[in-house]
């Protein structure tokens, strides 16, 4: 009876083993096999090239079957292509460089914000701040174990801000601590809550300004595009049939002169958001993407994630550096610096 | 009871470990998907300071959240079980709001309220009263015929004796349900505090999760496992003795 | 007159047929009285009806104005939290301690008195609930089946000891033994199966007392009586 029960125990153990590996191996790229695409966040205004690229059959155009999904605050594109449950993904650079210290063969192929939109705002009628300085003696809030948490640190460490002489206070997707002035300087995504917030705040009769990191030598890289060592390696003619449909589809988007037809496949996209928004949000959308029109989208800024490495370093995010150039996949031409 | 409990979460934390780095070896993850042994150790013997805080955090609110529930549950549940309307009611009341999710409702909670400590109690509250209250009400108002027969016939019965008894015929099924709402207390909390608290292991593994950082989750779910066990079989070992103590014989009755 | 029924008759509720009809019935002599029948005939509900712990009868039933009737059962139960001893103290109305003593001797549950309710055995269980009953203020007391699991000598005993200690009180005792409702019975109400005519039957027990000898003839008339009315 004791051997039975053994022997049935190790099947079921085999069985669990075999059908776990099954569950989870998923080759990346077979034949007519859609890939998938697994954005940051929910569709909005950042995200714009990306839908368009679907909806414009640009990927199709390459020959290649996309599907884009959307991301969240549970979702993980590095973990999603290391399991192979996507092919392609979105992810910010500190994203990137954690998953690099620790071993995940994850490379990038396109930044798309060459701004980060990770900014904070603060009410007009309340003092300005123009300088890091100016943030002594404020409530300051930033989410804990974010990377809005490392860019505020990092600016505070860098102007010898002691931590005990400011407040920083949790936040959340929440805003009413900051309507109800308990948060004076509040972090938000430029081309997205920054214009929802900024819109209310008007109705109200009052108005917000921006808080840029990145005007105070802070240069945190923020979504880009990548893909693993593998896909690259071994299908690198379907990374770069896709880099091209994608790109081609945040020029179509970032494009002024198509600026109705973005609209349109936002729209679809987010039914959620007032098209009066959404003009607005990709507006300074197209300001942090495409800020130099001199300059390709896409274009990858080595010195720019070689600061958010040693901004992460400093803080103790990573023990050690990862040398995060060699992860960044840049075509002989390209002229980034 | 208490040890044996312990040990079971080992065995139970311990086989998920190895699962998840069989899972790892496998199919050749890297850290960053599932972490190392050495790497969810050393994190763990780093983090365990401040997330023991943590832990203990959260559990305080728990508990005075299910202490809180407790005494609500019994003083509602002994008060509805006379009227058959207000019997009725609040059955069909706690029946529907408990069928729907309390931690859907934390967000609303937290923005009346803010972030802090009572927030957190209060849905931790919120969490276990409903199971409590039906289970209270269900057993205040089913009499207990072959006891309460004598004293209803002579005159006798008061709502004090009547609780007694019903409490005391019902004693095994009211300790059970309140050991087990220490886990929905618990994970009541724990939630709560992921969505939107300042303070408590929710919102340490909220960090946690913002960083992709499993080590971390792990060293957090050990010490949540771990100290819900502690409660959890605290709980039923009180529960144990006072059926001991109240149910079988007094040894100080003994001749 | 103590109890008269006039065509009792009772139904459970919602179901269309009759338990009994047209019972009736005078009680006027204290004493120890039985209710017997096959079961299921409705000796309970009988009992029942007759105490007030169930209504929805068609009928009369006529009391003795502020006659108190109490109605007793085999499956009753102590509270499990306190011995049977500090219970008994706690419902023994204010001059009946000594009755209290005395009940407990005679019944054999001095030995116990220490022990909780579940601790004894189901006779000593259904013993001490009526010790219990015996103790309050009565003038009928219901006993249905009382002393099951009682063995037959602690029975007498018990019966006895109720007959000399109770001698104006009215005592319905329902049993399926027919040989202990002979004996101990004054009158002996038998109740028959609904659908039979009559239903009820009124036989005279031979209502022995301690010391009394037994006739046989006597009881044998008795036992056929009662089972010819069955």
């Amino acid at each position: 009876m004791k051997k039975n029960t053994t022997q049935l125990l190790f099947i079921l153990f085999i069985s669990c083993a075999v059908f776990s590996v099954s569950l989870f191996t998923v080759s990346p790229c077979q034949g007519e096999e859609t890939l998938n695409y697994r954005l940051k966040w929910l569709f909005n205004a950042s995200v714009t090239g990306d839908i368009l690229a679907e909806d414009q059959n640009l990927f199709a155009g390459e020959g290649l079957d996309v599907k884009v999904k959307a991301g969240g605050p549970e979702r993980d594109a590095i973990r999603e292509l290391e399991m192979g449950y996507a092919t392609f993904g979105v992810a910010s650079a500190d994203q990137v460089i954690r998953a690099r210290a620790k071993g995940a063969p994850v490379v990038v192929i396109a930044q798309l914000f060459q701004v980060n939109p990770l900014q904070w705002i603060s009410k007009t009628n309340k003092p300005a701040i123009n300088t890091v300085e100016d943030l002594r003696g404020r409530t300051v809030g930033i989410t804990y174990g974010g990377n809005d948490e490392t860019i505020m640190k990092t600016l505070l460490a860098r102007a010898g801000i002691k931590e005990n002489e400011l407040t920083l206070a949790s936040v959340r997707y929440d805003y009413t601590p900051f309507y109800m002035d308990k948060i004076e300087v509040w972090p938000v995504y430029k081309n997205a809550q920054g214009i929802i917030i900024g819109e209310k705040l008007r109705k109200e009769g009052e108005d917000i300004r921006f808080f840029n990191p990145g005007d105070h030598g802070v240069q945190f890289v923020a979504n880009s595009v990548v893909t693993s060592e593998k896909m690259l390696k071994n299908n690198p003619d379907t990374v770069a049939r896709f880099k091209k449909a994608l790109l081609k589809g945040w020029h179509m988007a970032m494009d002024p002169a198509n600026q109705d037809m973005a609209l349109a496949v936002l729209e679809k996209y987010n039914k959620d958001t007032p098209r009066a928004l959404q003009e607005k949000q990709l507006a300074a959308t197209r300001d942090l993407v495409w800020p130099d029109r001199t300059k390709d989208i896409g274009r990858i800024d080595v010195k720019a994630w070689q600061q958010t490495e040693q901004m992460m370093l400093e803080q103790g995010l990573i023990k050690s550096t990862v040398k995060i150039e060699a992860a960044l996949i840049i075509p002989s031409k390209d002229n980034s610096n | 009871m208490l040890v044996r409990r312990i040990s079971q979460f080992f065995i139970v934390y311990g086989a998920g470990i190895g699962f998840l780095l069989a899972l790892k070896s496998i199919l050749g993850l890297s850290d960053y998907v599932i972490p190392g042994f050495m790497e969810i150790w050393n994190t763990g013997l780093a983090v365990a300071n401040d997330y023991l805080y943590d832990v203990l955090n959260t559990l305080g609110v728990a508990m005075i959240g299910q202490i809180l529930s407790i005494i609500m549950a019994f003083s509602i549940g002994t008060a509805a079980r006379k009227s058959s309307w207000l019997g009725s009611f609040i059955k069909a009341a706690a029946y529907n709001i408990q069928a729907y999710p309390i931690v859907a409702v934390a967000p609303i909670i937290f923005i009346l309220l803010g972030d802090g400590f009572a927030s957190r109690l209060i849905i931790a509250a919120m969490i276990c009263y409903f199971p409590l209250l039906l289970s209270v009400v269900s057993i205040m108002s089913e009499p207990i015929t072959d006891i309460e027969h004598f004293y209803l016939a002579t005159g006798r019965m008061r709502w004090q004796l009547e609780i007694k008894i019903r409490a005391f015929e019902n004693i095994r099924k009211l300790t059970t349900v309140i050991s087990g709402s220490a886990t929905l207390a618990m994970a009541g909390t724990i939630v709560a505090e992921f969505i939107a608290a300042n303070a408590g292991i929710g919102h340490a593994i909220r960090i946690a999760l913002y960083q992709s950082d499993l080590s971390r989750i792990l060293a957090a779910l050990f010490l949540i496992g771990i100290f819900l066990s502690l409660y959890q079989g605290t709980l039923e070992w009180l529960g144990e003795k006072i059926i001991k103590k109240w149910v079988i014989l007094d040894p100080e009755e003994i001749p | 007159m103590f109890l008269e029924c006039r065509d009792l008759g009772y139904r459970y509720p919602q179901s269309p047929e009759f338990v009994f009809q047209d019972i009736s019935l005078q009680l006027d002599t204290p004493g120890f009285h039985a209710l017997f029948g096959p079961s299921g005939v409705g000796k309970t509900s009988f009992a029942k009806l007759l105490t007030g712990d169930i209504n929805g009868y068609t009928g009369e039933i006529l009391k003795k104005e502020n006659a108190i009737f109490l109605y007793t059962y085999n499956q009753e139960r102590l509270p499990g939290w306190s011995s049977i001893g500090r219970h008994l103290d706690k419902i023994t109305p204010p001059g009946m301690a000594d009755l209290c003593q005395e009940l407990v001797e005679i019944f054999g549950m001095e030995p116990f008195m220490n022990q909780k309710f579940s601790q004894l055995s189901l006779g000593q269980q259904n013993r001490i609930n009526l010790i219990r009953y015996l103790l309050q203020d009565f003038d009928l007391l219901v006993m249905d089946e009382s002393l099951a699991n009682v063995d037959e000598r602690s029975k007498e005993n018990i019966i006895f000891k109720i007959k000399e200690r109770f001698p104006d009180k009215y005592f319905l005792y329902i049993s399926h033994n027919l040989m202990e409702v002979s004996k101990f019975s004054n009158a002996i109400l038998v109740l028959l199966k609904a659908g039979k005519q009559p239903q009820t039957s009124l036989i005279k027990g031979l209502n022995i007392h301690r010391n009394d000898v037994i006739n046989s003839h006597e009881l044998d008339t008795v036992l056929l009586g009662i089972m010819n009315a069955c």
